[in-house]
């Protein structure tokens, strides 16, 4: 019998619905894989194995009752811990959360598990979401597993790393900057940010409110594909003011020629300081294969791109500052004991339950919000984002997508970039589409020339066009393969019994 | 021009996060770093073109009737659930002014 890493989320479904397999042979085979694996690789801050096995036994019943079974019935899923899933914590890899207990389910994690996934386990992450390594998680670093002494990326580095080792087949992930894109660029596996309002962010912990999207990792993009299926069925959802209703068929047209469709090239962005040569020449051959497959090539020019990281870095930390001082440690989260008054009990949770970066992120929002100092940035950073999105628009008057690179470098070692604000421009070709909302996908395209780690390209699409982006993304993959699970832990353990 | 640490002491102040002697030496190191990555935005401030304040125009605020929406509502178990203090069903703090009193 095959590994559970061997199969497609398809294949899993068919498998489970055709009884070839059950459901709950499908968790023990990703638990195990699980407990074979994550010692090295540290995706997950917890496991659980009981919801799984609930979950799976529920739909071997529907099987054995007749019903028809949902359309990832059986698929092991990682869920980023920012995530609430009643029955687990959800720490935001932070110790100010270190003990929450999920009191309700999001919507993302809800229709996913309404789809028939197997909750795996939380996937570790930055704390708060706030990094590009997942070094700054409180709990425990995560590695990659295309080589260990590195980091995955971030800030969903546990899930696209518990997707990469084969531990599970599909991971939810958030991206506020890049944190889908990058490290799933890092790991070498499919990431998808979708249109911001594509899918709710109800029960996902808010960093950047007006930046924040959940979206699915995949080794493939048909995995992908059914994921935001699951993700968008339902439509609107009224628990998210922003929620759009973009129920479609992800599928329907995965497989169309992308003959004559115009893909948009951007000659500033390959030319960028800090894009690694290999990454380069990977992204090169990324826009050869898809001119092969019939595409023509346009030249596009973004002219305000640049202000991007700067207008990210008001906007992202204003909104973070005013998000999280809801963790005052009195409703939950760490609290210090033994304060003088409440204001002195506030300031030393704060103090003790936040980690470096999240202090720091904070900080940077109090000033910016700060009388005097607001007007300047923020109002500026709010009309540099009317004129990248006016690019954005304007580029797609002239192209179906926009090829360039997701990560300017492949998979770092742990510690190489200790100075915060470097590790800022990991996030220089993702930043932007949080900034104008469309969505982009992270696919890999082999393997770095000199270092031997992956590689991907970034496929950007107009705003609300997410299955045609699919498309392209599937184009690449035909050139390209299918991601494969990182060498190291293929096989090992998760044996379907 | 730089931010001095009497100034980052006051935005610690005012975002509520105590910080050490040392922490806020780096604090304001980093302070002075961060702001000075995002100065090319200012050249954005005179630009004749409206703010975009969110991705989804013409968003409006969800209002309902003022009820109790039972199916909605957490009850006051799972609301004091992740409490690190509570009291007769309370959510319980020091005192609101001033140094101690009641608890």
């Amino acid at each position: 019998m095959a590994g559970i890493d061997s199969l497609s989320a398809a294949q899993i479904a068919a498998g489970v619905a055709a009884g070839s397999f059950s459901a709950r042979e499908v968790a023990r085979a990703a638990l195990d894989a699980v407990g074979r694996r994550d010692g090295s690789v540290g995706a997950f801050l917890q496991v659980s194995a009981d919801l799984a096995f609930e979950a799976a036994d529920r739909l071997d019943a529907m099987r054995a009752a007749g019903e028809e079974l949902p359309p990832l019935a059986g698929v092991p899923l990682a869920i980023k811990d920012n995530m609430n899933l009643v029955g687990t914590r959800t720490t935001c890899a932070s110790r100010m959360l270190a003990d929450y207990e999920s009191v309700y389910t999001a919507t993302c994690v809800q229709r996913m598990l309404d789809a028939g996934c197997l909750p795996i386990g939380k996937a570790n992450m930055d704390e708060f979401a706030f990094g590009s390594s997942t070094e700054s998680s409180a709990f425990l670093p995560t590695n990659n597993p295309w080589d260990v002494a590195r980091v995955p990326g971030g800030s969903s580095g546990g899930s696209a790393a518990a997707v990469a080792a084969g531990e599970v087949t599909l991971a939810l992930g958030s991206d506020t900057g890049g944190s889908i894109r990058q490290p799933a660029a890092l790991c070498g596996v499919v990431g998808m940010k979708p249109t911001y309002g594509a899918v709710s962010r109800y029960g996902v912990v808010a960093f950047g409110s007006s930046l924040d999207q959940v979206g699915p990792f995949g080794r493939s993009v048909e995995d992908v594909a059914l994921a935001m299926n699951a993700l968008v069925a339902g439509g609107r959802d009224p628990r998210d003011g922003t929620s759009q209703d973009c129920h479609a068929d992800f599928l329907e047209h995965l497989d169309d020629p992308i003959e004559g469709k115009r893909v948009g090239i951007i000659p500033a962005f390959m030319e960028a300081a800090g894009l690694e040569p290999e990454v380069k020449a990977a992204v090169e051959s990324a826009t050869r294969a898809l001119e092969a497959q019939g595409a023509r090539l346009v030249e596009v020019d973004l002219p305000h791109l640049d202000a991007a990281i700067a207008a990210y870095y008001v906007i992202g930390p204003a909104e973070a500052f005013s998000n999280l001082a809801r963790f005052d440690g009195v409703r939950y989260g760490y609290q210090e004991a033994d304060c003088a008054n409440l204001s002195d009990q506030s300031s030393r949770s704060r103090a003790n339950g936040f980690g470096a970066e999240a202090k720091r992120r904070q900080m940077l929002g109090a000033y910016l919000l700060s009388s005097g100092v607001y007007d300047k940035y923020y109002y500026a950073a709010q009309k540099a984002r009317t004129l990248i999105t006016r690019d954005y628009e304007a580029a797609f008057k002239a192209v179906d997508a926009i090829l360039m690179p997701a990560s300017p470098r492949t998979a770092f070692k742990h510690g190489e970039i200790s100075d915060p604000t470097q590790m800022y421009l990991s996030d220089l070709y993702t930043i932007s589409l949080n900034i104008a909302g469309n969505g982009g996908v992270s696919v890999p395209v082999g393997l770095g020339a000199d270092s031997g780690l992956p590689v991907a390209a970034q496929l950007v699409g107009p705003a609300f066009r997410d299955r045609e982006l699919l498309v392209f993304a599937r184009a690449l993959e035909r050139a390209f393969g299918t991601a494969v699970v990182a060498p190291a832990f293929a096989g090992e353990g998760g044996e379907l019994a | 021009m730089a931010l001095t640490e009497a100034e980052v002491r006051g935005i610690a102040e005012y975002a509520r996060i105590a910080l050490s002697d040392e922490e806020l030496l780096e604090m304001t190191a980093y302070m002075n770093d961060a702001v000075g990555i995002l100065e090319p935005i200012l050249q954005y401030m005179d630009e004749d073109v409206s703010p975009t304040f969110h991705p989804i125009g013409e968003l409006s605020n969800v209002m309902r009737a003022d009820e109790p929406d039972d199916a909605r509502a957490l009850s006051i178990d799972d609301a004091l659930k992740d409490a690190a203090s509570v009291r007769e069903r309370s959510f319980r703090v020091p005192s609101i002014l001033g140094e101690g009193g009641d608890r």
